[in-house]
């Protein structure tokens, strides 16, 4: 790892990820001088390459740091709205700065204690990390996806994540909601949970896209 | 299920004396009892069931509320008003358009909080709404109670507290009814701001006539649903320009969509109500019910239970009993010894000459007669078998058995393209393929569909034609532990064309994948008259069915000796039968299985009994006929599900199969010197 950004640096490369890496200088993060130098300091650590006419494009080892930032912002969020039941524009405030104090080992720690989650709170994905590709499973978790729980495991739903409108639609519409008291009874030969006082048979495809807080193990 | 839809002279009872006026829909999620109101209310059968997704269509009679009379309708369940199976699409529609006088939503009170999330979408549509509060015992039972007065209130419509299994509640509900219930005014539940400015624009643009509120209409529109869309289209006309460029305008870049937060925030409101008005009074108590239905889940009870539950229901109860002993009562005693013969008998006294006397002796008697031939196969054969079936089918269906059943089925099915849920089609069709191919309608995608209307008709036999093939299998000597190794035989070759044809047709079908998800409902001990009524109804059906059918096949093989059309038929017949190492004679019974496969059947029972056919000639000529075409009315109801094109290409490939594997089989046996 190279010496640490600072925090508009950070912005200024987030902001280049998601301009599909080009962008025209100085458009945002800082002010005046300052964002000059902040683009000037990612061209001189071979962030970012300028081109004659002015845009400023991110080179991979750019992209490859921007996507980290990126990923610890969504996980701060989750962690913020998942575990410390933070709520609306404060839990993304509080993730903006949370980000930036984030180093890659508590940023695995985090990631693990989540279940390595797939999207953020308002549905856009969070690039996997080294931790979630080794999947830890070992580890007891906060929130974990309702596939992964033991039988008997039990907690409230903490979200569903799923890009089938379909699957999202049909879990909404039958009452497997967030905030819903949720208990693992099987995981063979199906998935079967118990919800309210209504048991449900599901496939792994749809255990796959809920995701529980734990409360407590018997 | 609603057996009658398809029925035609069933559904003209129900008393034309007074003209309906108004419209009564009852709604709600699947397996909350629903049916169970509408029998209650109307007076007419419609199928009760303890598993979720048994009515299919919109069943619908007349029912008297006061000194009104009206026209009540039974819809299939729905989760929500954005729906997503066919099935559930036919009741919203019904909602969106034909402005009923009361909508009946039916809740079971043990799982409140989950129901109300349907009874706000229905309150915002500004539908005149009831709710019917059902299952309070069972909400007793673990030691739940609920204050009906503060659920009114919260709500804002008539809340009527009931068991509709008992009739409790009935005379409360049709005061309700005919008070004309309120439409309630004003926002049950706020949305955020955002979402409320959407929706206020999108009302601002909504001039057209709709049978629904127009908040109501707004929230479909803004939550993406397609056929709101449509009808918003049609009501619009010109304007409906504007009105898409706003929604395209409004539909989110990114995040969270519209329907996920609408029904978020309504889950919240349901919270907040169901835990102001449920008490719990007592801890639940485990019920024997209960700890049964656990072990059920566990694949180590559930597949033997499956097993020992196929092999008592089927092989025992419907195969050696039904088809075996009460056949042979039947049959042999009834019709071979005592009715045939007198009427035979008669028949020769009345008409002793040849020329027309003999045709008019054999349209009656003779070995093809009306009475000798359609009425001995529908009474003596057909009826104790599928009387059977329908008795151990109801029994298990009211037990709340199957979805346990396709839980622990799901991951094998998912093999041949199918989902657990494939299971409720695939057993009711061992009782009736027709009504089985109706019910491919709980499946969700078309593929589903195709793959199991596919083995509907080349792989399970209905009742009445397994009935009489077991029988024939099992009566033969030689058994392998127990079970006569010509069963054994044909079940091994069948279920090996299931998985051949599932899996092939799986794989050249494209598509969705299927998911499965399915409600566990309780475990309840069935009752025993509904069990009767139940079966009962379904048995009148299919005898209705059958006897026509096979008094027209009489007819038509009587007509077609005397044209000799008949001999042509079994002449073409011929080579296909004698490459199956068949007899000549048992062309016969396939030219009888053109008309109803367990025709054929009984015509291969007949032959058998006269000792025309050894062990390998049974196994192979049940095998072929197992897999001969689909009958007349199976065949008519897949042209209606999926087309004309699909069902002849279906009805095609299973006479060429049928007679490819049968032939197959018989040189394997005969090479192997196989003794069965």
């Amino acid at each position: 790892m190279t010496h640490p950004l600072g925090e508009e640096t950070e912005e200024l490369l987030h902001h280049l990820l998601s301009h599909e890496g080009r962008h025209k200088a100085g458009d945002c993060c800082g002010t005046g001088e300052r964002r000059g130098s902040n683009t000037a300091r990612l061209i001189a650590d071979g962030y970012a390459v300028l081109a004659p006419d002015g845009t400023v494009t991110l080179t991979p080892k750019g992209e490859e740091e921007a996507t980290l930032i990126v990923r610890r912002h969504r996980l701060a969020e989750r962690l913020l709205v998942d575990v410390l039941d933070l709520r609306g524009p404060e839990a993304h405030d509080q993730a903006c700065r949370f980000e930036h104090i984030l180093r890659p080992d508590v940023e695995e720690r985090i990631c693990t204690l989540l279940g390595h989650p797939r999207g953020c709170p308002h549905g856009a994905p969070i690039p996997p990390g080294r931790c979630c590709r080794e999947a830890a499973t070992e580890l007891r978790k906060v929130v974990g996806v309702a596939s992964a729980l033991e039988a008997d495991e039990a907690g409230t739903v903490a979200y569903i994540h799923t890009d089938d409108a379909r699957k999202m639609n049909k879990l909404l519409a039958t009452g497997i909601l967030p905030g819903q008291p949720i208990r693992l009874l099987r995981k063979f030969p199906s998935y079967v949970f118990q919800v309210g006082n209504t048991q449900y048979a599901v496939d792994r495809d749809i255990a796959d896209a809920i995701y529980v807080r734990l409360s407590e193990r018997k | 299920m609603n057996w009658k839809r398809f029925i035609p002279w069933a559904d003209r009872r129900g008393g034309k004396d007074a003209p309906a006026s108004g419209l009564v829909a009852i709604v709600g999620n699947p397996n909350v009892g629903k049916s169970v109101l509408f029998n209650n209310l109307t007076g007419r059968y419609a199928t009760v069931s303890n598993y979720p997704g048994t009515t299919v269509e919109i069943s619908s009679g007349l029912a008297k509320f006061g000194d009104r009379t009206m026209t009540v309708a039974d819809t299939p369940g729905m989760y929500s008003l954005l729906s997503i199976t066919d099935e559930e699409r036919v009741g919203r529609r019904m909602l969106l358009a034909e402005k009923p006088v009361a909508v009946i939503h039916v809740i079971d009170a043990k799982n409140m909080e989950r129901m109300l999330q349907l009874t706000v979408p229905l309150i915002e549509m500004g539908l005149p709404v009831v709710v019917a509060l059902n299952m309070m015992d069972e909400a007793k039972d673990i030691g739940l109670a609920v204050d009906v007065g503060a659920l009114r209130e919260a709500l804002g419509v008539e809340v009527v507290p009931s068991v509709f299994t008992a009739k409790k509640g009935m005379k409360e509900l049709r005061r309700a009814v005919l008070a004309g219930p309120k439409v309630r005014t004003g926002r049950p539940v706020p949305y955020p701001r955002d979402v409320e400015e959407a929706l206020g624009r999108i009302e601002a643009l909504l001039h057209g006539r709709y049978a629904v509120s127009k908040r109501g209409m707004a929230l479909l529109l803004l939550e993406g649903d397609a056929e709101a869309r449509e009808m918003a289209a049609t009501a619009e006309g010109a304007r409906f320009a504007e009105l898409a460029a706003v929604l395209e305008e409004l539909r989110p870049a990114s995040g969270r969509s519209v329907a996920y937060r609408v029904t978020m925030e309504r889950q919240r409101f349901a919270h907040e109500v169901s835990s102001r008005v449920l008490k719990r009074v007592e801890g639940p108590s485990r019920r024997v019910s209960e700890t049964l239905g656990r072990a059920l889940i566990n694949p180590w009870v559930g597949v033997p239970v499956a097993l020992a539950v196929l092999y008592v229901g089927l092989y025992k109860f419907v195969g050696q009993f039904g088809a075996g002993t009460l056949v042979d009562l039947f049959e042999r005693k009834l019709f071979g010894a005592f009715v045939n013969p007198h009427v035979n008998d008669f028949l020769g006294r009345a008409l002793p000459g040849g020329g027309w006397h003999y045709w008019a002796r054999e349209l009656f008697g003779g070995d093809y007669g009306v009475i000798t031939l359609a009425l001995t196969y529908a009474v003596a054969i057909v009826l104790p078998i599928v009387l059977c079936f329908f008795l151990f089918f109801s029994i298990l269906e009211d037990s709340g058995y199957f979805p346990r059943l396709a839980m622990t089925t799901d991951r094998a099915f998912k093999s041949v393209g199918l989902s657990g849920r494939a299971v409720i089609p695939l057993v009711l069709g061992l009782g009736c393929g027709t009504m089985a191919t109706l019910v491919t309608r709980v499946l969700e995608t078309k593929r589903e569909k195709i793959i199991v209307t596919m083995l509907l008709a080349l792989a399970i036999p209905c009742s009445a034609q397994y009935g009489v093939i077991a029988a024939l299998l099992t009566r033969r000597d030689v058994t392998w532990l127990g079970i006569s190794a010509a069963f054994v035989v044909w079940l091994f070759v069948i279920l090996a064309v299931f998985l051949v044809v599932g899996f092939t047709v799986n794989r050249i079908l494209g598509g969705e994948r299927p998911s499965f998800y399915m409600e566990l409902p309780p475990l309840r001990m069935p009752r025993l008259d509904n069990v009767i009524i139940k079966t009962w109804s379904r048995m009148k059906w299919y005898f209705m069915e059958v006897l026509p059918l096979f008094a027209l096949a009489s007819l038509i093989i009587w007509i077609g000796r005397i044209t000799r059309l008949f001999d042509a038929a079994i002449a073409v017949l011929q080579p296909a039968v004698h490459v199956m190492g068949l007899p000549a004679k048992s062309a016969e019974a396939f030219l009888y299985g053109f008309f109803r496969r367990d025709f054929g059947a009984a015509g291969l029972y007949t032959l058998d009994g006269r000792g025309l056919l050894d062990g390998v000639q049974v196994v192979v000529a049940c095998v072929a006929l197992t897999m001969f075409v689909p009958c007349i009315a199976q065949f008519l109801m897949m042209k209606k599900e999926q087309g004309l094109k699909m069902s002849l290409a279906v009805a095609g490939f299973s006479v060429v199969m049928a007679f490819a594997i049968g032939a197959g089989l018989n040189v394997l046996l005969r090479a192997t010197h196989a003794h069965l």
